[in-house]
């Protein structure tokens, strides 16, 4: 079975970087992004399975960023991430057609469970 | 000299000026303080008396001498009319006296009448008749008393030379003056001359009557304490006693020509105790002229009468129009009253909600603003549970380690900073009085809007004057007030804008703060209206449109001001002035 | 002039929150600095480089205490943040029970200090009021606040929720003896502002010596 390609998007580098090598050493195969248009680009680029997007990023709202996202490939699965009281946001993006959710700060162990559901839904389809 | 005059100038002035500013009502309302309502209740009431009473006054005062005067003119012409229905019946008295002779000259020969026991009989009856009657007697055509019945004895004294008789020639009747007779009595003479005309020949009528029954006469008139009517002749000499102006045939001081026929009524007035109403009428007949001398003035006991009821109604009107304007002006001052305290509660409510409402969102803020260090320090430590778990050499990862270490450490300096700016923050809520630095509020503020502004991509520069002076104020609200305008000035600038904090000390007492921003600026006819509660340029559901109309009422309260100045899409500058020390906070 | 009972009103408020807010940062303040005394440990452990078969467990330990305290102050931020957004507004519909949790989560701390234990005890289906949610915070944080000081330790506060003939009931269950110098403090000035505030939430207190029941409508009228 091939690596579960993840895109992590968040401004906060030093979060990035640590959880993107959590999550290769968990065996997925990992990229970063801090603003949406390198985001964007790393989507355009490689095609990642699942994205994990902050929703408060710079440059272009969350929420346009995910739409975008959707309407490129519709298959990428989109995990939001949220600090707390984001309940709006979150609403927002589900109907706009994300996958999850999962609050900062993250456990592990329910973030790589969320992967994989994502995953599943993909490749099943 | 001048100098005086400059300042009795001055003074005047200045009381002048005060009289101004204690009437003016409308600066009233710019004064604070609970003593302002009594204030105003006062000024309210002494105008409003003031200017309903002067009318009363006005109309009461000229009511009173207009009433005086009808009274005294209508006094005056019922004393006119006396005057002449006295000068009438004297006149009618005498009247009855001649057309008396004249009768008897008719019914009596002159030979009858001469002799002497005749006469006396008449004279009798005559004198049943008229009481008056003094003497009686009858008087040939060269002037001789022929007979006579009387008192006296003047039979056959000779008139011819006398003036009475002179005059009798010509005329048919003739009323002679009063004069003193032989017994000392005074008396006057009435005759009438009756014609023979077969003879060409005359005879004259005599009687003479004592002045008591003419003086009867004339005091018939009304007469009061003061006053006094008598008789007088064309020279002035009374022919009647008079009551103050002498006995008769003395002379009438205040005598002067009466040149008028008519009865006559005039005011005179030589002195307090000496005035009055005078009148004169001309009797018929006789050279005589009727007096009346009138100081007294009935028609003043009536005003006077009038004038203590006036004065009742008049201290009773001012009574109630005071007691009235007073409740009246309480009741609306006292309304004034409440809706200016209900106001103030209102805004102190609406103030304190938006107070709580800022240091909610800000903690909020904080909230959110620990969360990306927590996740930082999570998955740090994370990493080194996987690394831990995952291999056998530690060595190898002893450096990765330590920087892993060092970011767990960066993280939790972060959170760090955010806590304890919440703490400064949240340690001094309540205190309303403290000497704060300008400078230290506008980066505590700042502090808390950083990460919004880091988010939105705004450039922040502060250029805040080193050493300001102390300020005593409300720390939290005027952190209240910055808060709120740079919030605007953050919702104005769009994606990469400007917004610029600056401070610096205007004057000795006053230190200036300005935001300026480079958004989208404001329009000149907006701008009227800025500060005007719910005024909100913002979408519907945005915003209650309350920030700057408080922040505004916060300023006002602290003693300071608030202006701006704006340019459309060149951006908006608001301009806060914060005094050092203020005299009542 | 506004009455004095507004003037007090808020100055309670203005201290109600910035207690809850310190008290807040302290506890948080202490976890972060755990975090920051157990990341220290492990890098003195590295430095001194110790060299035996123990040391990823002695490592894994503290980290997982890391982890552990990271947990606790993303709850306590979780809950301050529900705080905070209560003030938002004067009038909403909230969930009593969340709200009276928040107070708890802040509160736990001060109650752990003076050893009384501070429990809930919520039914869990009473409906949403709509009311003024800081104001029912601070009322109730004014009674626990009162008994966590005048209580002896190994005391027990419970605040108990319900449902009962249409109103919404909040119970302190007090369990304990109280401190003798506290005791005397009892009544006083503060007993006003309680008047004041349940009249304003539109309520009634009914205070008896191992009880404060506070009733609520469920709408306010």
């Amino acid at each position: 079975m091939s690596q579960t390609k993840v895109l992590l998007v968040d401004d906060e580098v030093e979060f990035t970087v640590a959880l993107a090598e959590r999550l290769q050493l968990r065996n997925y195969s990992v990229q970063t992004a801090n603003n949406a248009l390198e985001a964007l680009g790393l989507v355009y680029k490689n095609r990642p399975d699942v994205i994990i997007l902050d929703l408060r990023i710079p440059g272009m709202d969350g929420i346009e960023t995910l739409k975008t996202i959707k309407k490129y490939d519709p298959t990428i699965e989109v995990i939001m991430l949220t600090g707390h009281g984001d309940v709006q946001s979150v609403q927002e993006g589900m109907t706009s057609g994300a996958f999850e959710y999962i609050m900062k700060p993250v456990d592990i162990g329910e973030l790589t469970s969320k992967i994989d559901k994502a995953q599943k839904k993909k490749t099943e389809v | 000299m001048t100098e005086d005059n400059k300042l009795s100038k001055k003074e005047n002035k200045s009381f002048l000026d005060s009289l101004k500013n204690f009437l003016r009502l409308n600066t009233l309302f710019n004064k604070s303080g609970s003593d302002r309502y009594k204030g105003l209740k006062i000024r309210i009431v002494l105008l409003d008396a003031v200017l309903s009473l002067i009318p009363l006054f006005i109309v009461v005062t000229i009511s009173y001498f207009w009433f005086q005067q009808i009274l005294k003119d209508d006094y005056r012409n019922q004393l006119k009319w006396e005057i002449e229905n006295t000068k009438q019946s004297i006149e009618y008295f005498l009247d009855e006296r001649l057309s008396t002779l004249r009768f008897i000259t008719s019914t009596y020969t002159y030979e009858e009448l001469s002799d002497q026991k005749k006469l006396n009989d008449v004279f009798i009856k005559l004198k049943k008749e008229f009481p008056g009657i003094v003497d009686f007697g009858v008087i040939d055509a060269d002037g001789i008393q022929r007979s006579y019945a009387g008192p006296y004895r003047l039979q056959g004294v000779d008139y011819s030379s006398q003036n009475w008789f002179n005059e009798i020639v010509i005329r048919s009747s003739y009323i002679s003056d009063v004069f003193m007779g032989y017994r000392k009595i005074p008396h006057f003479a009435i005759a009438v001359k009756k014609e023979i005309p077969d003879k060409k020949t005359f005879w004259v009528l005599r009687v003479t009557i004592d002045v008591e029954t003419l003086k009867k006469y004339a005091t018939s008139i009304n007469l009061r304490e003061n006053d006094d009517a008598f008789i007088i002749n064309h020279n002035g000499i009374l022919q009647t006693t008079s009551r103050f102006h002498g006995t008769v045939l003395e002379t009438y001081k205040d005598f002067k020509i009466i040149p008028e026929e008519k009865t006559t009524v005039k005011d005179f007035n030589q002195s307090k105790d000496d005035c009055g109403i005078c009148g004169y009428a001309h009797i018929k007949n006789a050279s005589w002229i009727f007096v009346a001398v009138i100081k007294s003035t009935p028609y003043a006991k009536i005003p006077n009468i009038f004038r203590n009821e006036l004065f009742y109604i008049t201290v009773l009107s001012i009574l109630f129009s005071v007691a009235v304007t007073f409740m009246l002006t309480q009741t609306v001052v006292n309304r004034i009253k409440k809706s200016d305290q209900e106001r103030e509660i209102a805004i102190s409510e609406i103030e304190h909600s938006s107070k709580m409402a800022s240091i909610g969102r800000l903690a909020a803020g904080v909230a959110h603003e620990i969360n990306n260090p927590l996740a930082i320090i999570n998955e740090k430590a994370g990493l080194m549970k996987d690394i831990l778990e995952g291999s056998e050499n530690l060595q190898k990862n002893k450096d990765k380690f330590l920087v892993l270490l060092n970011g767990i450490f960066d993280s939790v300096s972060r959170c760090r900073t955010v806590t304890h700016r919440l703490l400064g923050f949240s340690r001094r809520m309540d205190i309303s009085h403290d000497l704060i630095d300008i400078n230290d509020a506008i980066k505590e503020v700042m502090g808390f809007l950083e990460k919004e502004m880091l988010y939105r991509n705004i450039k922040l520069e502060l250029n805040l004057k080193e050493n300001l002076p102390k300020v005593t104020t409300d720390k939290g609200q005027v952190q209240q007030v910055f808060l709120n305008i740079i919030n605007n000035a953050v919702d104005a600038v769009e994606e990469g804008g400007q917004i610029e904090v600056s401070s610096d000390i205007k004057d000795i007492n006053t230190i200036r703060v300005l935001i300026k921003d480079n958004g989208v600026g404001i329009s000149k006819d907006k701008l009227k209206h800025i500060f005007e509660p719910f005024y909100t340029t913002k979408d519907k559901g945005k915003g209650t449109g309350l920030g700057l109309s408080i922040s505004y009422g916060i300023m006002q309260k602290l003693g300071g001001t608030i202006h701006v100045e704006s340019e459309v899409y060149k951006g908006t500058t608001f301009i806060i002035e914060i005094p050092i020390t203020t005299e009542t906070l | 002039m506004e009455n004095k009972g507004e003037r007090d009103l808020r100055l309670l408020q203005l201290r109600f929150i910035g207690k809850i807010l310190a008290g807040f940062t302290h506890e948080s303040k202490n976890y972060i600095a755990i975090v920051k005394e157990s990341a220290g440990l492990i890098g003195d452990m590295i430095q001194l480089g110790k060299k035996s078969g123990d040391e990823p467990d002695a490592y894994l330990e503290i980290i997982h205490s890391i982890e552990e305290q990271i947990e606790k102050a993303t709850d306590l931020f979780r809950y301050l943040n529900r705080f905070s957004h209560r003030m938002d507004t004067e009038l909403c519909t909230f969930n009593v029970n969340e709200t009276l949790e928040e107070l708890i989560a802040l509160l736990t701390r001060f109650a752990n200090q003076k050893k009384i234990s501070l429990e809930k005890d919520f039914q869990q289906d009473i409906p949403s009021i709509t009311n003024n949610p800081s104001l029912l915070q601070l009322l109730v944080f004014h009674f626990l606040e009162e008994q966590l000081t005048g209580l002896d330790k190994n005391s027990s506060l419970i605040l108990n929720t319900s449902l009962s003939n249409g109103l919404v009931v909040v119970k302190i269950m007090i369990k304990g003896n109280y401190l003798e110098a506290e005791s005397e403090k009892k009544p006083g000035t503060d007993n006003k502002i309680h008047v004041y505030i349940i009249d304003q939430l539109g309520g009634t207190i009914i205070k008896e010596n191992d009880l404060i029941s506070i009733s609520l409508p469920v709408l306010l009228s």
